[in-house]
């Protein structure tokens, strides 16, 4: 056969193929929606995202058990938002995922990000597609604050919605709890250079100003940097009284290590960037040992409430869940009730649609109530507190607000 | 502790840091002291280093949570780590030399250097697809005894990461001054093909070069792991580009310029971390990359010692 013979038959093989592959056109489909999950799965942060897309999974197979959400059943399509480069999270990577899903008609949502330098890379794509994102746990003020529409939603609408409170309350309540609890007068302010860290340790320093705490001095860690002594080294010549970190696992680890060996007897305070179940693991046992953490969420693991939910859970996948578990888990709720609710108001179940019924949630779940403000933060303002003690993170109270 | 104790302890710091640059540093150096030719594998031979370490310990029964050791069993685990990482980067080494550097050996312009950056990302990939991208902890069988100066302390690891690294160099210097061996690698260094004339099988002497910059990064690799507690597969390129630094700041070729060097490039991060901020710590350095790369390309110390290797 001659080239030109072979094209034509090639295509028409080729033509009939996909003909032949195409699903059943006219046979009635089961009505599937999918919830787009963007999680940095591999990395330093991988425990947390584990413990969190479970609590996905869950949620969407309780739902499809009950018949799914107005009619549809919910899947899940998921990838992956870090990158060997980065070894952590890597926001280019997180925009060029919800890119994908916005590609995907069948995708009315997400749940995510976890991280908010991902939600800042993110919140614009969406608000261009009209889509809602529904985070466990980022916790950056700036991706919905309205000072920042123009940059995070230049279609005004809201778009990133976050079961967690943000660090414009993260921060200061922390602030709070050291000054009032911990007796903090002197603190060194530290921060890993990502778009979280920056701002909580930001937002710290504000309100421990406010409070009359000396801030002693405020750097910046290279996560990629090995060496901490010299920094820690300079803090110690200052006699702090504690070490707020604001930043996630990657240099949190190694600083832990390092401050452990420098100044053991330091105070040392984080954030949720690293309530991290293998956090004591990673950074070693003795040295972990006495870190605070908070979480931008009310601690729902110990509530009686919760028992048979983290039973379940815990029996099904052979792990502890987090509390970032539960806002994950009740991400897929948020939008399997806003699903139902287009569904019974007539109007043709969309991104769109799903969206807008996502702006007037009103849920009661494991976490409370849940109910969205005008720019898609969550009412419910509650941060914990949390400390290492025999290896696991040990609930310790509500941060005061004042 | 009052800003001299500070001080002091900074000192202490950087000059442990400064060893562990130097001994990455001299393999730099010594090859480009025989073949003229920046090593950029060099960084991700160090950073496998730190995994052959980690699981020859792993292999031994020692891992994250395992106590210190004390007395001979410390003497003995500690030799024989020390054995096996350096003889394997020092393969490693030989292997990147003989597979892929000696055919394009003679080659002009920059293709030999620009290998060398394409193997160290094929170390770096391959360890972090067969491992993964999560830190590791480093068994800390190196008791934590301290020393202290006022209230600056030494501690045992930074003593042992001294007192090996300035073995280990002596030995290089008695190897290369001293030996029939040395001297043929210091004949190669001046003209290779004038040796090659003398019976200096030039060959085995660069593949030799090799096996000992990458023995040396091995050991650099090892203190780096019982110094910090943790390895990952990021590690190599910011260590590595700082004792590249350090190799260029000590004129290129120069081994005790390259040991100097370090030890400025150490004492540089310390006190320069202490006084300005961490956040310009590479700022500073590889500014004074380019200032001597601008104003003493031959280095600091390159014109006292025009003997190269």
């Amino acid at each position: 056969m001659r080239l030109r013979t072979i094209v034509p038959t090639l295509a028409l093989l080729l033509a009939l193929g996909l003909l032949l592959a195409l699903p059943g056109g006219g046979v009635a489909q089961p009505k599937m929606l999918k919830i787009g999950v963007s999680f940095p799965m591999t990395g330093a942060d991988a425990d947390s995202a584990d413990a969190m897309l479970k609590g996905i999974q869950m949620a969407v197979e309780e739902v499809n058990q009950k018949g799914g959400a107005g009619g549809y059943k919910l899947d899940v399509v998921l990838y992956d938002s870090a990158t060997p480069a980065a070894g952590q999270y890597d926001p280019a990577q997180a925009a060029t995922n919800y890119r994908k899903f916005i590609a995907d008609n069948t995708v009315v949502a997400a749940v995510g990000t976890i991280m908010s330098g991902e939600g800042k890379a993110i919140s614009p794509i969406l608000s261009e597609a009209d889509m809602a994102t529904v985070s466990p746990s980022a916790t950056n003020p700036d991706i919905t604050d309205p000072k920042f529409i123009a940059q995070y939603r230049p279609k005004k609408k809201p778009v990133f919605f976050r079961n967690v409170t943000t660090d414009a309350y993260q921060g200061p309540n922390m602030a709070n709890y050291s000054y009032h609890t911990l007796k903090v007068r002197k603190v060194y302010v530290l921060d890993d250079s990502g778009a979280f860290g920056v701002g909580i340790a930001d937002s710290f320093s504000r309100r421990a100003k406010e409070l009359g705490m000396t801030i002693l001095g405020r750097d910046q860690l290279n996560p990629k940097e090995a060496d901490y002594k010299t920094i820690l080294t300079k803090i110690k010549g200052m006699n702090p009284d504690a070490i707020y970190y604001g930043g996630v696992q990657q240099a949190a680890v190694k600083l832990a290590r390092q401050s452990h060996e420098v100044m053991p007897k330091a105070v040392m305070l984080g954030s949720d960037g690293i309530y991290d179940l293998s956090f004591p693991e990673q950074a070693g046992k003795e040295a972990a040992e006495g870190w605070y953490a908070t979480n931008a969420s009310p601690e729902i693991l110990t509530d009686p409430k919760a028992e048979e939910w983290v039973n379940k859970y815990k029996s099904k996948f052979k792990r502890d869940p987090t509390n970032y578990a539960i806002t994950s888990y009740n991400g897929v709720l948020v939008i399997a009730d806003a699903v139902e609710r287009v569904a019974k108001s007539g109007k043709p179940v969309n991104r769109s649609t799903v969206r807008e019924a996502i702006e007037k949630t009103k849920l009661n779940s494991l976490q409370g109530p849940i109910e969205y403000d005008e720019n898609g933060d969550i009412k419910n303002r509650v941060v914990s507190v949390y400390q290492v003690k025999d290896s696991k993170f040990k609930y310790i109270g509500v941060a005061p607000q004042k | 502790m009052s800003f001299a104790d500070v001080l002091l302890q900074q000192v202490v710091n950087g000059i442990a840091l400064g060893m562990m640059y130097a001994l990455l540093a001299l393999g730099f150096t010594m090859v480009y002291g025989i073949i003229e030719l920046i090593n950029f594998a060099h960084f991700s031979v160090f950073m496998t280093g730190t995994f052959i370490g980690l699981l020859t310990l792993n292999l031994m029964g020692f891992t994250g949570s395992s106590q210190a050791l004390s007395g001979l069993p410390l003497a003995g685990t500690l030799v024989l780590v020390f054995a096996v990482t350096m003889l394997a980067t020092g393969l490693l080494g030989v292997a990147i030399e003989r597979i892929c550097l000696r055919p394009m050996r003679g080659l002009s312009g920059t293709a030999p250097m620009i290998t060398t950056i394409g193997v160290s990302f094929i170390l770096v990939n391959v360890v972090l697809i067969a491992l993964g991208p999560q830190t590791r902890p480093f068994p800390g069988i190196i008791p934590d005894r301290r020393w202290a100066f006022g209230q600056a302390e030494v501690t045992l690891r930074q003593v042992l990461l001294g007192v090996a690294g300035l073995v280990l160099m002596l030995a290089l210097n008695y190897l290369v001054r001293r030996t029939a061996l040395g001297k043929a690698m210091r004949a190669t260094a001046q003209d290779a093909d004038a040796a090659q004339m003398m019976g200096v099988d030039v060959d085995r002497i660069v593949l030799l070069t090799f096996f000992l910059g990458s023995a040396l990064a091995g050991a650099g690799s090892l203190f780096f792991g019982f110094y910090y507690g943790f390895t990952g597969f990021y590690i190599g390129y910011t260590t590595g580009l700082r004792a590249f630094t350090s190799a260029v700041l000590g004129g290129i070729g120069n081994i005790p310029g390259a040991v100097l060097g370090a030890l400025v490039i150490g004492l540089i991060q310390s006190l320069g971390g202490q006084l300005l901020g961490v956040r310009w710590t590479d700022v500073v350095i590889f500014s004074i990359l380019i200032g001597v790369l601008v104003f003493r390309p031959a280095g600091l110390f390159g014109m006292q010692t025009p003997q190269k290797a």
